[in-house]
């Protein structure tokens, strides 16, 4: 089965979002696909690592969603009409790439049916996309919520440390847990030789399928804040097209 | 006396305005519809056209009489058909007319919504918010080459609803001529909006204080909607009445 959702994990700092911002290159280079990338990260780096300013955060049409429960003006289906139609709305489109972030949550309170539309709305609108992929928030949380609960691929990104690689570990069992079809590979950030990428090799179990130099094409990128979709083709942008293409998406 | 008579009366009005113009016209209805019906999510650089895209102006209404008229379906456009505009987008409406009974105005209410939603024709992504009345297009740049028009969309909504058993006519008004022309409309969608507002809210609601009822107003002017209150009020609902 082709994937048809990737979601890019890992402890905070290992380089969740250049990997992610590196794929999302990637894909739009080929033009030959409708992807949909979701940025999962309340932050939003992948919004700025791409030069992409939301039109709006899924947290936004959250809380106009609970607001129009509250004031009674909808019913339950026109709360799922209004979801779909403010989601399409809130996509920023670039070519065959639309973009969604998720933002931050304002809303405090319990409000699971909202959720769950939500939830249901992403999963339609990425059934329409012939690749969606997620850049997740650090560390495990997300793995257990509602953009996570479709993915088929988890990237589990990671640096040379041992924290980063267990977290990595962690993630996958999780993820596991969550679903048995869910299958994961290791993508190694930061790698200064091959001793220290055999070094890892040795320390974990986790399918490796690929890595990145230390490049400092993109610690410039990084330090002007330049949009990596003008990135010139580079190391670490080399070992990005070679994961996806042992992944098939490429 | 039914429970859009007002505003149903005003898009009558509108019409025979516009045809007293000649502004409106009458398009063909398609009695076999020979076009897919699936979903499409269409983005923009696929899009021929977007209709009603937000900024550009949209209204989308309902309203349904009682008067008898059965079987006489039609299709109205004020404006050019979607091969005839100039541009990539353009201002809509879509108001539908509908003739019929209505025994629990409720259940036909969320019936007649569901049926317009569940029309999807391939090359055509529609969103809409009912509560809102918001209609957004995008007709895909294929679907356009092949001949796709109103008239698709029309005959299909047709269809839709007539499948319903208590709809004896329907009248589909597209209007893609000016933000002016829908603003027209306005003071008809609001009135719709508000009655509609009132009878989620009456069957939505467990406990109900006319007093303290952001629509008390309006089911004072409209007196369908106090039958519909007397009635759930002896089905157990309980209210305190004006």
């Amino acid at each position: 089965m082709a994937v048809k959702v990737v979601a890019i994990c890992g402890k905070g700092g290992v380089g969740k979002t250049t990997v992610s911002s590196l794929i999302a290159k990637a894909l739009f280079q080929k033009k030959d696909r409708k992807v949909l990338i979701i940025d999962a990260d309340p932050a939003g780096g992948l919004g700025m690592a791409l030069g992409i300013k939301p039109k709006r955060f899924l947290s936004q049409i959250r809380k106009e969603v609970i607001n129009s429960i509250k004031k009674r003006k909808s019913d339950k289906k026109d709360i799922a009409l209004m979801v779909d139609y403010l989601i399409m709305e809130a996509l920023t489109e670039l070519g065959n790439f639309a973009f969604l972030s998720i933002g931050q949550p304002e809303e405090r309170g319990c409000y699971c049916s909202v959720n769950n539309l939500l939830r249901d709305s992403l999963k339609f609108l990425a059934q329409n996309f012939d690749l969606t992929v997620i850049d997740g928030e650090a560390g495990i949380e997300q793995v257990n919520r509602m953009v996570m609960r479709t993915v088929q691929f988890l990237i589990l990104v990671s640096d040379p440390s041992v924290k980063g690689i267990r977290v990595a570990e962690t993630i996958q069992k999780l993820a596991r847990k969550i679903s048995a079809k869910n299958q994961a590979g290791l993508l190694l950030n930061k790698i200064r030789s091959e001793h220290e990428l055999k070094q890892i090799r040795a320390q974990t179990k986790l399918n490796i399928i690929g890595w990145l130099p230390e490049d400092n094409t993109i610690r410039d990128f990084d330090a002007k804040g330049l949009s990596f979709f003008q990135l010139p083709i580079c190391p670490a942008y080399k070992g990005v097209v070679n994961a996806l293409k042992k992944l098939e998406i490429l | 006396m039914g429970l859009f008579d007002e505003p149903f009366r005003e898009v009558e009005d509108f019409i025979k305005e516009k045809q007293d113009l000649k502004q409106i016209r009458e398009l063909p209805l398609k009695s076999i519809l020979n076009w897919s019906e699936e979903a499409s999510l269409i983005l923009e650089e696929e899009s021929a056209l977007e209709l009603g895209h937000p900024g550009q102006g949209s209204l989308s209404f309902l309203v349904w009489s009682q008067a008898l008229k059965k079987n006489q379906d039609r299709l109205l456009i004020l404006g050019p058909d979607l091969n005839e505009l100039k541009g990539k987008k353009a201002p809509f409406g879509q108001i539908i007319r509908v003739y019929g009974s209505f025994p629990d105005e409720y259940q036909c209410y969320c019936q007649l919504r569901d049926a317009i939603y569940q029309t999807k024709l391939k090359g055509l992504m529609m969103r809409l918010i009912p509560s809102q009345q918001v209609i957004w297009c995008r007709v895909h740049q294929t679907a356009l080459a092949q001949g796709f028009s109103l008239s698709h969309l029309g005959s299909a909504l047709i269809k839709k609803i007539k499948a319903l058993s208590f709809v004896e006519s329907v009248e589909v008004i597209f209007i893609t001529s000016s933000k002016k022309d829908l603003n027209q409309l306005k003071p008809a969608g609001e009135e719709v909006k508000r009655i509609a507002g009132a009878l989620v809210k009456m069957v939505e609601e467990k406990d109900f204080d006319c007093e303290a009822c952001e629509y008390w107003e309006v089911c004072e002017k409209v007196l369908e909607l106090k039958q519909i209150k007397k009635r759930l009020n002896k089905k157990g609902k309980r209210w305190r009445l004006r």
